[in-house]
């Protein structure tokens, strides 16, 4: 303990250093701004900055490049709050209650909760990761692709839970998210599924362009076919801060959807859009009220926004402590230490300790700045709505083409994004739901990657999902879910059945 | 197509400059703007990491800005095609590696690239040694105790993984078991080294050939165990691992390895300029340490004629490999 706290205050000692302290604002600072705007995320981001770090000590950075990451978090979700635009990946969740809590007249209220769930996380997130970072990782060595295929397929599943209305439409657009997913050159084979001869294919699309097309452009649409009376703009809203009522029904979720979040953040290839959505599902699986989620529920953004930044945070651990990246993100970080010469590994934490606690603490900081930075700005940015719609949505359009088009600097893309922008009018139209699709999309193909792999390894012995521990819970998990998610319509239709 | 959009963008250049004959004129006051130089990967991958090291010297050498543009995509395909199009007027350059340039011909049947058609050989920049590891819980502890190991398995009993179907690594894999007769089962992964090295130190795979430099720290640490190094020579930030070929397999040596090209019919002066400016950029002591203690050997070609013969041999020696063990992807 004595020896954590010494490690905790030299960690400070490193972070508070003024020049460090500078990078960390400029960190967060960058990423808020790169969070609001839809398309431009921590990957361009940082890989723009690569050469920039070249000159700098390697502490100061990695505190600059991990503020953008986190910051990015923070930032993503205002626009999808205000204007139904997931500025990040992992704010898609976000944007379907704190968008409808902004048309309520709550948005500020919205913004605070994201805020706030994000700083709390951010918090619990930096003592997880001084206290617990080695034996954490090796827990994510123990997961096998067996394993991954497991955890998947119960993601997969909690989709089902994320819709509001009909099961059996949740169910189709979890179908079609798969089929998209489909999209791209096989692994195994480098047979082109779904290409259609174009090699922008081959990579499959880019989730950012979906999620674009689908809410940017396709919410752009939906709003446009309204009148403007029903488009219910808001001419006022009340209050900037939430209440104390809502701060006592966002705290419970907040921390519900850190713990998930941390722990799906250690895992390579779970990350914060992981997270954050199955936050999502367990908080609408666990309320006494499931019917206000999709209509404005408060822990319906406390919990994702909470638990994309845990898992933002802890997807740190793998490379501080082992030295491998848990996602993209992660493999440029390694990339900017092996520009300074140092080769993250097990070696990290005795070699570079100013390195590990000075960056470890430099999150919680930077968590603070982001706080103080963000809850100011919230009264302006919920004014932004107040802004006639005839001018606000030719700004939203504008803001997706650029972003969609930032992302490979291709013109192809911004295409794509705007027929999945029809696609998303469609559906509005339909009254399907987007999110179980965007997580069959990213779902499909890493269940698929993992179940063939873990085929190949075992040359095709599917015993190997019921002998593994890691893989039989989540399976377990999955049949339970299952159970009481239809249980209850079975129940009722054969109740029906009988009274006829 | 290709020459369509040449055609056109030449002429669109050539009537913006007012200048009857650019191509020529153009390479007197090269470069008089920014120079991309396209790296058909990801950011944060080897291609990247040499891509940064060299900008700032080539930049200094040429008196202009060269932005590094990551165009990743289908094995570096995409980026490869895109450098192929792009005038031929010295602004855009190609960082290409092993793949794109030598092996990627003969493992997609369908590349609209030919790299020896399409492509004018600047310089090699750098070579990666391949190292041959294994999870320290494996029982072969060397190459001959791996070969009698596995041919006491079933055939294909033994997994490897690689970082792609058509990777150098895998083919380095399926060149070893070629050799000394094994019969393995190739487990792929995607998204670089990182996730098939993850796999291998968690034990989830036994073995796989991967470049040093995704592994070097796991060997130093003991999570991992080194068999062999692909290349001709040990490496000094390994020299207890022995060499491939001193142990009978993989006689030639090979590398994953990294080259500036640019595109057919640039001119002769731009072409030997760049070749100087890597030179110059390879020679500053700073980037020399960051790349060699990145496990990555600082490598320029005496002449542009050398790399391509080099380009060359490389191309025949992967293809014949490629067609010997039959790796191909479909």
């Amino acid at each position: 303990m004595d020896q954590l706290l010494n490690n905790i205050g030299f960690g400070l000692d490193v972070a508070l250093n003024p020049a460090n302290l500078l990078y960390c604002f400029v960190g967060t600072l960058l990423g808020t701004m790169i969070g609001v705007l839809p398309g431009l995320g921590p990957v361009a981001t940082i890989s723009v900055l690569l050469p920039l770090t070249f000159s700098l000590e390697p502490q100061a950075a990695m505190i600059m490049l991990a503020g953008i990451y986190y910051g990015a978090q923070y930032g993503g979700s205002t626009t999808a709050i205000l204007i139904n635009l997931p500025g990040e990946s992992s704010s898609v969740i976000t944007a379907l209650d704190g968008y409808q809590m902004a048309r309520q007249g709550r948005a500020g209220a919205a913004l605070a909760t994201a805020g706030i769930s994000s700083f709390l996380a951010g918090t619990v997130a930096t003592v997880i990761i001084a206290v617990a970072a080695p034996p954490l990782a090796e827990v994510a060595l123990k997961f096998g692709p067996a394993d991954y295929c497991a955890l998947m397929l119960f993601g997969l599943v909690t989709a089902v839970v994320l819709a509001n209305g009909s099961v059996l439409k949740a169910i189709g657009m979890i179908l079609l998210g798969l089929l998209l997913g489909c999209i791209g050159i096989d692994v195994n084979s480098s047979v082109p599924r779904y290409t259609f001869g174009i090699p922008e294919f081959g990579d499959g699309i880019e989730f950012a362009i979906i999620a674009m097309g689908i809410f940017g452009i396709g919410e752009t649409l939906a709003n446009l076919s309204r009148s403007s009376e029903e488009r219910g703009y808001i001419r006022s809203y009340d209050r900037l801060m939430p209440s104390l009522a809502d701060l006592k029904a966002m705290l419970p979720p907040a921390l519900r959807g850190t713990a998930l979040g941390s722990t799906l953040g250690v895992l390579p290839g779970g990350g914060p859009v992981l997270a954050a959505f199955s936050a999502y599902s367990l908080e609408k699986k666990i309320s006494k009220t499931p019917d206000r989620f999709g209509r404005g529920a408060i822990e319906g953004v406390a919990a994702p926004e909470a638990a994309n930044n845990a898992a933002a945070q802890t997807s740190f651990i793998p490379l501080l402590t082992l030295g491998f990246p848990s996602s993209a993100v992660m493999a440029l970080m390694i990339g900017a230490l092996m520009m300074q010469g140092i080769h993250p590994g097990p070696e990290l934490l005795t070699k570079n300790p100013a390195l590990f606690w000075g960056l470890i603490a430099s999150m919680w900081v930077g968590n603070l700045m982001l706080i103080v930075l963000n809850l100011p700005l919230v009264g302006m940015w919920a004014k932004l709505l107040t802004v006639p719609y005839r001018y606000l949505y030719p700004a939203i359009l504008a803001v997706t083409c650029i972003g969609v088009y930032s992302i490979n600097k291709n013109w192809f893309d911004v295409m794509v994004a705007g027929v999945f922008g029809l696609l998303g009018f469609v559906f509005y139209r339909l009254r399907c739901e987007p999110a179980p699709l965007l997580l069959g999309f990213i779902l499909g193909p890493m269940i698929e990657e993992n179940l063939r792999r873990t085929l190949l390894i075992t040359k095709g012995d599917y015993s190997v999902f019921v002998t593994r521990p890691i893989s039989l819970t989540f399976l377990l998990l999955t049949v339970a879910l299952l159970v009481v998610t239809f249980l209850p319509s079975i129940r009722t239709a054969r109740e029906k059945a009988f009274q006829e | 197509m290709t020459m369509n959009r040449r055609n056109f963008l030449a002429a669109a250049a050539a009537s913006m400059a007012a200048a009857p004959a650019f191509a020529q004129s153009g390479a007197t006051n090269w470069p008089n703007q920014p120079i991309r130089m396209i790296v058909p990967f990801a950011p944060g991958g080897a291609s990247d990491f040499t891509a940064r090291l060299i900008q700032p010297g080539l930049s200094e050498f040429l008196k202009q800005n060269v932005v590094v543009e990551n165009r990743g995509g289908a094995a570096g395909n995409l980026g490869m095609d895109a450098a192929a199009r792009a005038a031929p007027d010295g602004y855009t350059v190609f960082l290409g590696n092993v793949g794109t340039l030598a092996i990627n011909p003969s493992m997609f049947k369908d590349l609209t690239v030919k790299p020896e058609r399409d492509f004018q050989p600047v310089s090699l920049v750098v070579t990666t040694p391949g190292l041959f590891i294994a999870h320290p819980s494996f029982p072969p502890n060397n190459v001959k105790e791996f070969i009698d190991y596995v041919k006491k398995q079933p055939p294909g009993a033994i997994n490897f993984a690689s970082p792609g179907s058509g990777s150098l690594n895998r083919l380095e894999m399926e060149n070893f078991a070629r050799e000394a007769g094994l019969q393995m089962t190739h487990i792929p992964y995607k998204g670089g080294a990182g996730p098939a090295v993850t796999d291998v130190l968690a034990g989830h795979v036994p073995t796989m050939f991967v470049t040093i430099s995704s592994a070097i720290q796991h060997v130093r640490s003991g999570r991992l165990k080194a068999y062999g190094i692909t290349t001709f020579e040990r490496s000094p930030q390994l020299p207890d691992v022995p060499t491939m070929s001193e142990q009978g397999f993989n006689k030639k040596g090979s590398s994953s390895w990294q080259g500036l090209c640019v595109p057919a019919k640039t001119p002769r002066p731009i072409v030997e300029k760049l070749h100087a400016g890597i030179q110059h950029a390879l020679s500053d002591a700073t980037v020399r340490k960051r790349l060699e203690d990145g496990g990555v050997y600082p490598m320029n070609s005496k002449s542009s004629e050398e790399f391509a013969t080099f380009m060359k041999e490389e191309t025949e020696r992967w293809g014949e490999i490629i067609r010997l063990t039959g790796a191909q992807p479909d």
